[in-house]
């Protein structure tokens, strides 16, 4: 299984500028949690997850990635089968039913489920390669997508939803769709939509308004919300009332405060008052590119977003790559995980999203969320390590 | 290494659209992250700052003032104000649910303070939580404590404030208030000052609550001494004005408070952020607010958002203390005259009384003693419940009648009437009229009926006496009325007099029916009564009877008594009104001179030297012959001129729908003496009211000799023959 391991095609750039993004992570952890008494550890239990994050990368790198091909059906089949038993016997945590108890720990399904599904629809789409062309097989991809997705909108769990349908849908483009079945699915999705506004939690509905333009007393700028009122029957009291919708964009307005408070060099590493003073509230996770950007300035929050998408766009060079389909869709569907990520946690911090709850991969603390982007760029690198060679052979 | 599809599909597209997907999102990321970092940057750099700077002002020192002498009159005394700090409390434990930590500690504090022992901390105490708390708050804390409430058996209004302490403005409620003067047992007041640390700590729980003041500095340093056993009290020092002598000078310096909730928006806009400030409300205290209170310093306090001090930046701006303020007002002078006017008052039962006193050649005024007055240190740590009594005291003591009260002159205003005549040729210095008994002016309806007609009299016809011929000066010296009759009014067909017009424009040259612009605030004016006004308000033409009583300054004359020294001022000095000014410069706390207040010359009567010497001989008249009414003014070594005035007015009793009058059916007297000296060169002009005193000559001329003495005596003597300050 360990055979052939070429170091030489490891993605040494790729894999630097990861470490590098994880020790800035530390620093910025140390910066905002500092002030904090119950987090003053948390910069050292981050060290700690990257050093495991760092084994769980190069033993991922290590396996051949093929052989995950055997694993997809039984690995999807388990993953579907948790979702449904967190349905019926989950545990709610932070008003989502998620979590799944075993034997005395929690676990939550989601989170290893983002590569159980790219793995799966990587491996479907890659051995019925030839088949997309026809509709049923295209629309069985489609199927494999919506039955886990269903199933987390529900608990529900918006971010890991959007999540999903964005690399699932990525997956399914780039493994090719005939134009004419893009536009009936795009019909279909459309006819979809009055379903989907029936069934968008309330929680959802609230975080669009907190995210919607409002004037300075926080009511929601009026044809906006009259096209709300003819969408929706009910509308959460944040759409409604302009001091609950101030009170609950709090923490996105003092994110923004603090973006704005770095301007363009930052006000130096343990120095942003908002970050300091704890104005601005879950700083070590969602929010940290907000620490960065008040800290470290534009010019210091740029070249981290730079770097971030510059492992998106070597994990894209690894797909362009890869030795088979199998491959490229893998590297594929890690890079549009780690862009989506990205994408969605900064938009929100710069307030042109609405409030997901993403992390910022491989930078926010969490040993998860950093084991499994680690994960993810494991996946990367086996497929990197086996390029072309086999050609050769 | 793939072979070619035959159809089209997304494939090679979605991996460049991916790519271009990546650069799209940086692009839009930095121009956002621009557009909120560097365009926006001070916007939201002000939003941060915002959040967490307070800003602290460090009030300066407050000017003192002096009197002409250089004695201090107002300083700063230190007063101590006990407070606590809510987040140095200890929390109620709940492990411990039977103990509440908090309330043992503050029992403790309390006992320490003397809460229980002493019943003056106890009330005092109970008044501050209670304005702090509100009237509802109040009485549902002590009530939740099981402690009994002892309320007024009046029902009273209380105007409800709102959370920041600030008057609500809504309709007071009419409530039975909590008897303040019943000491709360010491339950009652733990209850309230943890409700109090419980709403301050929901702002920010470092800043010190209030919660006893008017400490003296030796118990402040006991309890400061004790404080490393309460870690949360605090001992705060804020300077309180001492007014060293009390109501001799309260008309003048006035007192301080609180900005009231009215004038709240106008403070705001001078750049007053703590409507807590105490500043002037009365007085010179009021008038040079600004210079007296300097510039405040400024520093700020970082907090984080838990309202925790983190640290102190600045000062940013250091305190500019206030500037000194030096009086014209001679402190021994002002002694002088308080006691000499409240003698006279004590003796003739009158209920209020002035007197005046300014520099004739420049307007500074030297003295002024408006009774009854007040002692303004029952204002310097709060408004209270001496300061209600004087609000209900009938007599009035906040008003400085000086400025504030408005008389008909009488015989003092006639001056105006001969310079008048004289500046208008009406009269000449040797122009004589006759008084030979009572006038009748006939009625307008029945010209030829004589017993409808208006009789005129003279003050000396009710003794049987009749002056006969005079001129000016010899009627200014009898204060005879006809003369000043026939010239006002004139007599039909025999004599041209001045006119409602003539009269009323000298009137308005002199000064009345404008504020004489003394340097204090309160000063009111009546409007100089004239032919349209009176058909305006009556319905009813100017008649030649309202002339007469014009021009002896009695029927719609109204004056303040400084209208009148500015008066007598304009004659001693030949014409000149002056502005009166009771500061004579400001000094900065190291002595340089600020601002030297000039005389300032309102304007120059249109009359000549001669004509003006005259009027003056008449007042020198008065004092120095022996038909003179003023003679008990005499000063030895001193020409005094004068003039007495006897006004009658009318107290409307509702009851007799009638003036009061006595039995025999004369209307009562207020007591009038204008005078100024020395005679050749003045340097003191001085004005003496006493209310319902009776007879000038009998009562206020004493009273000003009294003053006149004291001061060519003791503050100016003659002997040196020096002029005192021109």
């Amino acid at each position: 299984m360990f055979a052939r391991i070429n170091w030489r095609y490891f993605d040494w750039p790729l894999f630097l500028v990861v470490l590098l993004l994880s020790s800035i992570g530390v620093a910025l952890i140390y910066s905002a949690t500092r002030n904090s008494p119950d987090l003053v550890d948390y910069w050292q239990r981050q060290v700690n997850f990257i050093l495991i994050g760092l084994v769980v990368l190069f033993f991922v790198a290590m396996v051949d990635y093929r052989q995950l091909s055997l694993l997809a059906i039984p690995a999807f089949l388990i993953f579907v089968a948790s979702l449904v038993a967190v349905y019926f016997f989950g545990e709610a945590q932070g008003g989502s039913r998620s979590w799944i108890n075993l034997g005395g720990t929690l676990v939550q399904p989601t989170e290893a489920g983002k590569f159980l599904l790219i793995i799966f629809l990587s491996w479907y789409l890659s051995w019925f390669r030839d088949s997309l062309h026809r509709l049923p097989y295209l629309l069985m991809a489609l199927l494999f997508l919506l039955a886990p997705l269903a199933l987390v909108y529900v608990q529900p769990d918006f971010g890991m939803t959007i999540t999903y349908a964005f690399m699932g849908g990525v997956l399914i483009l780039a493994a090719g769709v005939r134009y004419r079945h893009l536009a009936l699915l795009g019909g279909g999705a459309l006819l979809a939509l009055p379903l989907f506004a029936a069934t968008l939690q309330g929680y959802m509905l609230a975080r669009l308004c907190i995210f919607l333009p409002t004037d300075e007393e926080g009511h929601i700028l009026p044809p906006i919300l009259n096209l709300l009122r003819a969408a929706f029957d009910t509308l959460p009291t944040e759409c409604i009332q302009p001091e609950a919708n101030t009170a609950a964009s709090y923490n996105v307005d003092q994110a923004l405060i603090a973006i704005g408070n770095g301007g363009l060099t930052g006000l130096g590493w343990t120095q942003g008052t908002q970050n300091q003073l704890l104005f601005l509230r879950v700083r070590h996770t969602d929010f940290i590119f907000s620490v960065i950007a008040e800290e470290l300035g534009m010019i210091g929050a740029s070249l981290i977003l730079l770097l971030l998408l510059f492992v998106v766009w070597r994990v894209l060079r690894i797909a362009e790559r890869a030795p088979d389909q199998f491959g490229k869709l893998l590297a594929t569907g890690v890079a549009a995980l780690i862009f989506f990520q990205i994408v969605v946690n900064v938009g929100m911090n710069l307030k042109i999203m609405p409030v997901t709850g993403l992390t910022l991969p491989f930078i926010s603390y969490g040993g998860s969320s950093l084991i499994s982007m680690m994960f993810a760029i494991g996946l990367a690198e086996s497929v990197a390590m086996r390029h072309r060679k086999i050609e050769f052979f | 290494m793939f072979e070619e599809r035959t159809v089209r599909d997304t494939a090679n597209l979605t991996m460049t659209l991916f790519r271009a997907g990546i650069v799209i999102v940086f692009l839009i990321m930095v121009v956002r992250m621009f557009q909120l970092q560097v365009v926006e940057n001070e916007r939201y750099q002000a939003l941060a700052n915002r959040n967490r700077l307070l800003r602290i002002e460090t009030p300066a020192p407050r000017g003192i003032i002096y009197d002409s002498n250089g004695t201090i009159l107002v300083r700063n005394r230190p007063s101590f104000e006990v407070a606590l700090v809510p987040e140095d409390l200890p929390f109620d434990d709940l492990d411990t649910p039977d103990v509440d930590e908090e309330a043992v500690e503050i029992e403790k504090v309390l006992r320490i303070l003397r809460a229980d022992s002493d019943p003056e901390v106890a009330l005092r105490m109970a008044a501050i939580l209670f304005n702090k708390l509100g009237y509802d708050d109040f009485i549902r804390t002590v009530q939740r404590a099981n402690v009994p409430i002892s309320f007024l058996s009046e029902p009273a209004f209380v105007t409800p404030v709102t959370e920041d302490g600030r008057l609500a403005m809504v309709e007071p409620r009419k409530v039975y208030l909590p008897d303040l003067d019943q000491p709360l047992p010491l339950e009652g007041l733990v209850a309230l000052v943890k409700r109090v640390v419980a709403i301050q700590s929901m702002g920010s729980a470092s800043d010190p609550v209030p919660i006893l003041d008017g400490v003296d500095r030796i118990r402040a340093f006991e309890i400061s001494e004790d404080s490393f056993r309460i870690p949360a009290v605090r001992v705060i020092q804020v300077p309180v004005r001492e007014y060293i002598y009390g109501d001799l000078l309260s008309h003048v310096l006035g007192f301080m408070g609180p900005i009231p909730a009215l004038a709240a928006d106008t403070y705001r806009e001078a750049g007053y952020t703590n409507l807590n400030e105490k500043v002037g409300l009365n007085g010179l205290e009021y008038t040079y607010q600004t210079e007296l209170r300097g510039s405040p310093g400024v520093r700020y306090s970082e907090r984080n958002i838990l309202g925790v001090d983190v640290r102190t930046i600045g000062p940013v701006v250091e305190p500019v203390p206030g500037w000194n303020l030096h009086l014209n007002i001679d402190l021994r002078l002002q002694q002088v005259m308080r006691d000499a006017l409240q003698e006279m008052m004590d003796e003739v039962d009158a209920p209020w009384g002035v007197t005046v006193a300014m520099n004739p050649q420049n307007g500074a005024v030297l003295g002024m003693v408006s009774l009854p007055s007040y002692d303004n240190n029952i204002f310097a740590e709060r408004i209270g419940e001496d300061y209600l009594k004087l609000e209900q005291d009938e007599r009035r003591p906040l008003i400085n009648y000086a400025i504030g009260g408005l008389y008909p002159p009488g015989s003092v205003f006639k001056m105006v009437t001969a310079a008048a005549g004289l500046a208008e040729g009406i009269i000449t210095p040797n122009t004589t009229i006759v008084d030979s008994g009572p006038i009748y002016l006939p009625n307008r309806y029945f010209p030829d009926d004589m017993s409808q007609a208006q009789e005129f009299v003279s003050w000396n016809h009710k003794y049987g006496i009749v002056h006969g011929p005079m001129n000016v000066v010899r009627a200014l010296a009898l204060s005879n009325d006809i003369y000043f009759y026939i010239l006002g009014g004139g007599f039909p067909n025999q004599f041209q007099g001045l006119g409602p017009q003539l009269l009323s424009k000298w009137t308005e040259l002199f000064g009345f029916g404008e504020i004489t612009g003394v340097d204090l605030p309160g000063e009111v004016t009546s409007i100089v009564p004239t032919d349209q006004w009176k058909r305006r308000l009556f319905a009813e033409p100017w008649t030649t009877g309202d002339s007469y009583n014009m021009a002896i300054g009695q029927g719609y004359v109204l004056s303040t008594p400084m209208q009148v020294l500015v008066e007598t001022a304009a004659i001693a000095n030949g014409g000149t009104i002056y502005v009166p000014k009771i500061v004579h410069h400001m000094t900065d706390a190291e002595g340089g001179v600020q601002k030297d207040f000039e005389p300032e010359i309102k304007r120059t009567l249109p009359i000549s030297a001669e004509d003006m010497e005259v009027v003056r001989r008449g007042m020198w008249e008065v004092v120095n012959t022996d038909y003179g009414t003023g003679r008990v003014a005499r000063v030895p070594g001193v020409e005094v001129a004068g003039k007495t005035g006897t006004a009658e007015f009318c107290e409307y009793i509702p009851e007799k729908r009638d003036c009061r009058r006595d039995e025999k059916g004369f209307l009562p007297f207020h007591a009038w003496f204008s005078a100024f000296a020395p005679y050749d060169n003045p340097e003191i002009a001085i004005v003496t009211f006493v209310y319902d005193g009776g007879e000038g000559s009998a009562v206020a001329a004493p009273v000003t000799q009294k003053i006149l003495e004291a001061y060519f005596t003791e503050i100016s003597p003659r002997t040196q023959g020096a002029i005192a300050q021109p």
